[in-house]
């Protein structure tokens, strides 16, 4: 409870727009919400890219913040920026006239350029659609309860784990 | 705060899944998330995160300047808005609505109408109306005095004649 009520203090100090309250939230998400980026996205700079974008975001939007699950609010916002970059994949790759199928494979294939970084398992998840991957790195790295997923995403809490079902079952065997 | 410390995933899963199949999805979720522990992804440099940390500070300085130079464009517009509806409204006052300094009436009616005493002979296309009115007229009472039907049996003796002298031609050659 000490914890919560910790960040709770913090959050009241970002909505009076204390930086050093800001700065606490940083240092206690930053590495969940870049993990998620990178599994995400295989790729260190857009990581960087889109945690910058999520925090400076988030001066913005704490104002939105109405209680409840910080995590599931926090992870909500990382999730829409995370949708944005997807979104500008595609036009990009539009405006190159590249097939659909090629965008997957551009947003979710690593960078080699990374090489020292890549591990089997980030390969692996390359191979999952990216609406399963996000959906396993959703409940590993926000850390919330299926049914807060199910909202984030909108969708019916079966659907959610229909989908987390057949994800989990080609990643295992990917990794076989 | 920690969704995942209060949901019971056996009993959930039961709920979505039949007992063996729920059973093998927790399994592997277990499994997925033991190869996420083994294989952390990387943690962002502390460069990025000093970065981010500034780049919030500039967040929270700007709104504040953006705010000041909105609220002062938003008072610049509406004192202009002010004035300029009250200079209106001033020159509107000292003229005031324009009065017609004279009220000229005009006839629809041709003049010549009311001088003359056959109006058929002063305006044209009264003249010509009247002329098929009465057109109409004489056709009536020709009709009511059975000179139509007349007419018609005169037109009938013709032909027969005309049919007889056709004949007779015919047979002389």
């Amino acid at each position: 409870m000490a914890k919560n009520d910790d960040l709770a203090q913090i959050i009241v100090g970002c909505k009076t727009g204390d930086s050093k309250c800001f700065a606490q939230i940083v240092d206690m998400y930053s590495s969940r919400c870049y993990g998620y980026f990178y599994r995400l996205t295989g790729n260190k700079d857009v990581s960087d890219d889109l945690l910058s974008e999520l925090f400076v975001k988030l001066t913005e939007k704490m104002g939105t913040y109405k209680g409840g699950s910080f995590e599931g609010w926090l992870f909500r916002v990382a999730s829409n920026i995370f949708h944005d970059y997807l979104r500008g994949k595609h036009r990009w790759t539009k405006l190159l006239d590249a097939r659909k199928t090629q965008l997957e494979l551009e947003t979710t294939e690593p960078r080699w350029s990374d090489a020292e970084g890549i591990d089997k398992l980030q390969v692996q998840l390359a191979r999952l659609d990216a609406d399963t991957k996000e959906l396993i790195m959703l409940r590993f790295y926000s850390q919330l309860s299926f049914k807060e997923i199910a909202e984030i995403r909108s969708e019916p809490i079966g659907t959610t784990l229909s989908k987390l079902h057949r994800g989990l079952k080609r990643l295992r065997e990917l990794m076989e | 705060m920690n969704g995942q410390n209060q949901e019971n995933l056996k009993e959930l899963f039961e709920q979505f899944f039949p007992p063996d199949q729920a059973a093998s999805v927790l399994n592997d979720l277990q499994v997925v998330r033991k190869m996420l522990r083994e294989n952390p992804a990387p943690e962002p440099e502390r460069q990025l995160i000093a970065a981010i940390k500034y780049d919030i500070g500039q967040a929270l300085a700007a709104p504040k300047r953006v705010w000041t130079f909105r609220t002062l464009a938003y008072r610049v517009a509406v004192a202009a808005a002010i004035i300029i509806v009250a200079a209106i409204g001033t020159q509107f006052l000292k003229k005031g609505p324009e009065k017609p300094s004279q009220i000229k009436y005009a006839s629809i009616i041709p003049r010549a109408i009311w001088d003359s005493n056959d109006i058929t002979v002063a305006d044209a296309d009264l003249a010509v109306l009247t002329a098929e009115v009465q057109q109409i007229e004489d056709e009536v009472q020709a009709l009511q005095s059975g000179e139509k039907r007349r007419n018609g049996e005169g037109l009938i003796v013709e032909v027969e004649t005309e049919l007889i002298e056709i004949a007779g031609d015919f047979w002389k050659g």
